[in-house]
């Protein structure tokens, strides 16, 4: 999947040999830095994500699938360009939108207060928010609450006032970040049917999440990480299916034939697209 | 677990593999070279800096209002705290300086003396201690989307603004209330483009601030201490000027642009009197400097702030 010469045109996303490091300083005591021969040499490094590449093009809904802790959030956010890769580069054919957009809304003000702001914050003028305001009310599906402060809101109607209004801004490559776990059937089928219009908008999607079956449902194709690395990248129904049995295995508490299975969908992996 | 080195050993069957970085080959390497594909989160041009912040100046302002409107309001008495506080303060140094130790040396109004000191120095010293931790504090908007990272520091900027307005006129309405009694004259609208110049310094002084408490967290301990020095080095509670007799910490005092500035309050609503150009001059330079050069400092690091 690496090499895709014939959608020359279409490449949206090329992430290329992007590691991601934190250092972080370990050690109880805050007192312990000031040791002789003890400070600097506690200093542990996370590598968050090793060395992954993989182009995305047009079209493509990819499930970043993997256990917790396995970076994938963290690439989400390098692809994000909100945090920078330690090295490697990702390119991108237009700025990707995180459906982060949470974080600049205000719990005082109202519901339709916060579509204001959001928008704005993912750089709409005013006149594009009064246009955009009727669709995004329709698909947060909050009726007459709307008009309260959203600090009332219910955490399933957080979020789907959040995942409306990342809507707006129709952002040619959106990445969500487990944004549908919370949310009722009726929001889950309506978020289903904006991802299908998103991905009309010729766009390009990212969806992380831990669970195989949110992953199947919804992407065409998979890539899966654990430990920051790419262990298979292919069809999201051949990933989620190996992904869910080595998570099964793993979960019955085999280790070792866990890691044979990783292996083994690592191995098959580059010898298909290596 | 250890996956990386087994998987190495075993996940590397036999076989001809390209093993060049996806970007140097084709057809990508040609997308990159044509300007289709761009790389994501590295630093812009400073146009291109300044054309995204202006893009999103309806965000700010949007924002800085909601956020100065909203911030009080857990307390009963919400947005009447922001006058209320500084009030407090400035009732407090006049019992302690004016009352008990009878510090005011001939000064003809005391009590606006101080008001108008410990409000408008107050102005100042909010911008710069909010500044140091303003990067930490936002860390999750930052993490979130992605947007010039100087909005943050403009957007405080803005907040502060708007937050003076009602403390000025709390300045206002005090000298007409209380003893001896100023009334409005002409050189009270000289306030309007000195508060202006105010936040300009103000900006600057909160770019290289913010930057600062980038690289180095604990520094907010140290701008707490800052304003405090500064606080009575600038004559903001008594005329310090008069206790100094050492030729060259004279100088330094005198020269510092918050005494300057809180100088030149006192000129327009005390003494009804419009400041010298010189003194116009001196603190628009100090605020055009401070402002260019904290902006560039800020920029310079733009990607460091959405590291851990």
């Amino acid at each position: 999947m690496a090499g895709t010469e014939d959608h020359r045109g279409e490449t949206s996303i090329l992430v290329d040999s992007v590691s991601l490091t934190y250092t972080s300083t370990s050690g109880s005591s805050p007192l312990s830095r000031f040791r002789p021969g003890q400070g600097r040499a506690r200093r542990t490094q996370v590598h968050a994500v090793r060395d992954v590449s993989f182009s995305v093009t047009r079209g493509e809904f990819v499930g970043l699938v993997g256990r917790n802790g396995s970076g994938k959030s963290s690439l989400l956010r390098v692809i994000a360009g909100v945090e920078p890769a330690t090295s490697g580069t990702v390119y991108a054919r237009s700025t990707p939108t995180l459906i982060g957009v949470s974080a600049a809304l205000i719990g005082e003000m109202t519901g339709s207060e916060n579509i204001t702001l959001g928008c704005l914050a993912m750089g709409l003028s005013p006149a594009e928010v009064e246009r955009a305001r009727p669709a995004v009310e329709e698909l947060a599906g909050l009726g007459a609450a709307i008009e309260r402060p959203m600090k009332t809101y219910s955490s399933g109607m957080g979020a789907r006032l959040r995942f409306a209004i990342s809507r707006a801004s129709h952002p040619e490559i959106l990445l969500i970040d487990e944004a549908l776990s919370t949310g009722d059937a009726s929001f889950a089928d309506r978020s289903r049917r904006a991802m299908d219009e998103a991905l009309e908008d010729a766009g390009t999607i990212f969806l992380v999440s831990h669970a195989a079956q949110t992953i199947e449902e919804l992407c065409t194709r998979a890539i899966w990480l654990e430990q920051g690395r790419l262990v298979m990248d292919g069809p999201a129904e051949e990933v989620a299916r190996q992904y869910r049995w080595f998570a099964h295995v793993l979960a019955e508490g085999d280790e070792e034939k866990a890691l044979g299975l990783l292996n083994d969908a690592h191995a098959e992996n580059r010898r298909q697209y290596g | 677990m250890s996956v990386s080195t087994e998987t190495e050993r075993r996940g590397a069957p036999a076989g001809p593999w390209d093993d060049s970085a996806l970007a140097e080959r084709e057809p990508f390497r040609e997308l990159i070279a044509e300007g289709e594909l761009r790389a994501v989160g590295v630093r812009p041009s400073i146009g291109a800096y300044l054309r995204d912040i202006w893009a999103r100046r309806h965000f700010l302002v949007y924002d800085a209002r909601s956020r100065v409107l909203t911030k009080n309001s857990k307390h009963r008495l919400g947005s009447v705290w922001l006058v209320g506080k500084p009030v407090l303060d400035a009732a407090f140094f006049f019992v302690i300086f004016g009352l008990v130790l009878q510090i005011d040396r001939g000064i003809e109004n005391y009590p606006g003396f101080i008001i108008i000191g410990v409000l408008l120095f107050r102005y100042t010293a909010n911008s710069m201690t909010q500044s140091a931790s303003l990067m930490h504090s936002n860390r999750a908007m930052i993490h979130a989307f992605s947007f010039p990272r100087a909005s943050l520091v403009i957007s405080l900027a803005l907040r502060e603004l708007f937050a003076v307005v009602p403390l000025l006129a709390a300045v206002f309405v005090m000298l007409m209330i209380i003893p001896p009694h100023e009334f409005p004259s002409l050189s009270w609208l000289m306030v309007l483009p000195l508060v202006p110049l105010q936040a300009l310094m103000n900006l600057g002084v909160s770019f290289i601030v913010a930057r600062i408490g980038v690289s180095l967290p604990d520094i907010s301990f140290g701008f707490n201490f800052l304003s405090r020095v500064l606080m009575y080095g600038s004559g903001v509670i008594f005329p310090i000027e008069r206790f100094i007799s050492h030729p060259a910490i004279y100088e330094v005092m005198t020269n510092n642009p918050l005494f300057i500035l809180l100088n030149m309050y006192r000129t327009m609503l005390l003494d009804h009197t419009v400041p010298p150009l010189g003194d116009w001059l001196t603190i628009a330079a100090w605020g055009a400097g401070l402002t260019v050069v904290g902006f560039l400092m800020f920029w310079k690091a733009e990607e460091r702030y959405g590291r851990h």
